[in-house]
């Protein structure tokens, strides 16, 4: 599986920020953005050009006139044009950032550890990659999940030496539970069992983007809207992307269907083929359990313009609190990953047919993992 | 050898690709053209015996000052066979907003460009620069944008982003002339040393307080001045036409934005924000950037195009630096 041709063009550098405190808090006492410069100059090689130092910020210079210098090369990018691939160091290269408050104290040195790994996701001096993934919010509402992770769920998972080290790569799950849990412990289940640290970024429905608040705090955990810019844009990044291609589908069924697996989507095959990632199958047991479906009422979701309203032992008759999760234990299994890309190729995603015998396949691996797993 | 004719060169942006294009020794003779008197950074230009930089006033957005500006001696002279359009977007001395022009004069000053780079036999390629809030936001936070994404071609799009897009059309629909080259670039919020922004319809204005919709942080891609004058440099030198998004790495939420360019935001209901804007109509004040999908959802672009054809990549890094009174401002800095 690591023969991945998409692989070996990662530059995996690993130059991004290293992010241990909010570089925009006016009350730290040196300037981040000045540090963090001197710091990309001093790991630069010698014949990049080197960065200078910013000083207190001064008007225009109107020295005298100059001779226009031969800038030639100055229009001929320094580097070759080759995409920087997002990439985390492992966990013995990360240096381990200090505890600065009480959620730093609520979670262990190897916890930090991580999250100081994928803060190299962001690449830039602001504090947020290019879908708005912060580091420090991720940081900050990491203890809260972790808790939900170990004490409120209690996730057991097997199989991590399936979850590819880097380059682009799918993990496939089947979706269920009425809030998506199964996702946020899928996430917190891969950072806590890779390294390199890697930060799956899960591709939520469209519907998800245009909610108030829910909307900002996906984007600032790493969670992206799934568009086909979006998806294709993370894996080129050589991102380790989640998705649910069940959809709404899987959300919304019955307990009567409960770990049946809904239909898939294809676009996550065309996707896959066209950046030669392998699919990572993944089954989640324990969200179908989390909040089971008796009715849905359809009628009055299409009234309130909801994609599905559903009624549950304790939803609707417990307000709001009726849609927060039963304390079920959750599994999750990784499958061995199905390299498509390398049978098939990219020209494979023009292919409809065979786009969706694929997905129908990895249906199928998703289907029996979910059964071996309870049985 | 080219020589080239720069719009809008006594605004911010303009300026910066005027010095860009004055180091480059591929460019033989630069004529630029601004509503005001030259700007005193190209004293040190315009000096000597026959400097390569002559300096012309214009109303780009009249018939007659646009058309004596191309028939004049000072055009055939520089023999001029590229035109780079700047858009109006800001004075220096009130630069810490934005300033722009009603709508009805960029787009006309766009047409008229356009019009009279195409009847003058010696201009050979036209690079214009243009919005990236001219795209259709899909709902999300982020979205990735490339230059295939449609435009937002709702009738309700508010007039400072329906101006550009009419700019963008106007350039759009030379895309495939056979005698003049036609380049658009794309770019996003522009971040000049000092900290001053431009082209975000967002931010335009005078510093001071703004509303924008409860719920919702759209993050807001940036880019250097610097490098969208390595853009234009670049664009001006290529032998492609067609439209590139050009944007740095970099990409913060409007809020954040906004307190750091002395513009913070202030979250509220939809209702109130209708209201607002509604008030600040019947008061004749513009409402631009009161409603519209870029108040709740953001955008980055794709800028692979730009760099495989154009051979651009951003290589300014944006973020905040101390300056000389303490406080921390917006900057940008080369690597």
């Amino acid at each position: 599986m690591a023969t991945a041709d998409g692989w070996e063009g990662a530059l995996g550098t690993g130059d991004g920020p290293l992010l241990g405190r909010d570089p925009f808090d006016e009350a730290v006492g040196s300037d981040p953005f000045v540090a963090r410069l001197e710091q990309i100059a001093l790991l630069a090689p010698p014949r990049a050009l080197r960065a200078p130092r910013l000083q207190a910020v001064a008007p225009l210079r109107t020295e005298p006139a100059a001779p226009p210098a031969p800038a030639r090369e100055a229009r001929r990018p320094a580097t070759p044009l080759r995409r920087r691939r997002a990439s985390t160091p492992s966990l013995v290269e990360v240096e381990l950032p200090e505890a600065l408050g009480l959620l730093d104290r609520l979670i262990g040195e190897d916890e930090r550890r991580r999250l100081a790994a994928i803060a190299h996701l962001v690449d830039g001096d602001t504090p947020f990659d290019r879908y708005g993934f912060s580091p420090e919010v991720t940081r900050t509402a990491f203890p809260i999940f972790h808790a939900l992770y170990r004490w409120y769920f209690r996730v057991a998972s097997t199989g991590h030496e399936h979850l590819p080290a880097e380059g682009p790569a799918l993990l496939v799950g089947n979706h269920g539970g009425l809030l998506p849990f199964d996702g946020a412990m899928t996430i917190l289940d891969v950072l806590l069992h890779s390294d390199p640290p890697r930060l799956a970024r899960t591709i939520v429905d469209r519907w998800a983007g245009t909610l108030p608040w829910i909307n900002v705090f996906y984007a600032r955990v790493g969670q992206v809207v799934g568009t086909r810019e979006n998806f294709s844009d993370l894996l080129d990044d050589g991102q380790l992307v989640l998705v649910f291609p069940e959809g709404m589908d899987g959300v919304r069924k019955p307990i009567t269907q409960r770990y049946r697996v809904q239909g898939f989507h294809v676009g996550f095959i065309e996707q896959a083929l066209r950046a030669r990632a392998p699919i990572v199958p993944v089954a989640i047991l324990g969200s179908d359990d989390q909040a089971p479906i008796l009715a849905d009422l359809k009628p009055l979701a299409r009234i309130l313009g909801l994609p599905f309203l559903p009624v549950t032992p304790t939803f609707p008759w417990l307000g709001p609190l009726g849609l927060l999760p039963y304390p079920v234990r959750y599994r999750i299994v990784y499958g061995e990953p199905l390299c498509y890309h390398e049978r098939f190729g990219p020209e494979g995603a023009e292919d409809a047919r065979l786009v969706r015998y694929l997905a129908n396949q990895v249906r199928r691996a998703v289907q029996v993992l979910i059964d071996r797993s309870r049985s | 050898m080219k020589n080239v004719l720069v719009t809008h060169a006594d605004e911010p942006i303009g300026r910066r690709v005027v010095k860009t294009l004055f180091h480059d020794p591929d460019v033989r003779r630069i004529l630029a053209v601004g509503d005001g008197p030259p700007p005193r950074a190209f004293d040190r230009f315009l000096a000597g015996s026959e400097p390569r930089l002559s300096y012309s006033r214009a109303d780009l957005a009249r018939h007659r000052p646009v058309s004596a500006l191309f028939h004049s001696p000072g055009f055939r002279e520089a023999e001029i066979d590229t035109l780079i359009h700047v858009p109006r977007h800001g004075a220096a001395a009130d630069a810490h907003a934005p300033i722009v022009a009603g709508v009805a004069e960029r787009t006309a000053e766009a047409r008229l460009v356009l019009q009279h780079c195409l009847e003058a036999n010696d201009v050979t390629s036209l690079v214009a620069l243009g919005s990236a809030f001219v795209y259709r936001l899909p709902p999300g936070n982020a979205n990735r944008l490339d230059e295939e994404s449609p435009l937002d071609l709702d009738p309700d799009v508010v007039p400072e982003t329906r101006s550009w897009i009419d700019c963008d059309m106007i350039f759009h629909g030379e895309l495939h002339n056979d005698r003049v080259r036609v380049v658009l670039l794309r770019v996003p919020t522009v971040v000049a040393e000092g900290g001053f922004v431009y082209l975000n319809p967002l931010l335009a204005g005078p510093p001071g307080l703004r509303l924008r919709r409860l719920g919702y942080d759209p993050l807001c891609a940036l880019v250097s001045d610097k490098d969208v004058a390595r853009a234009v440099q670049a664009a001006v030198h290529s032998r492609h036409p067609g439209i590139y998004n050009v944007a740095g790495s970099e990409a913060v939420p409007l809020s954040l934005l906004g307190r750091w360019t002395r513009r913070p935001s202030l979250p509220v209901p939809r209702g109130i924000l209708a209201a607002a804007a509604r008030a600040a109509q019947l008061l004749g004040r513009d409402t631009t950037g009161a409603s519209g999908s870029h108040l709740r959802f953001g955008f980055t672009l794709d800028t692979r195009r730009a760099e495989r054809e154009l051979g651009f990549r951003a290589t300014n890094r944006i973020g905040l630096a101390r300056a000389g009174d303490g406080s921390l401002r917006l900057e940008t800095a080369s690597l």
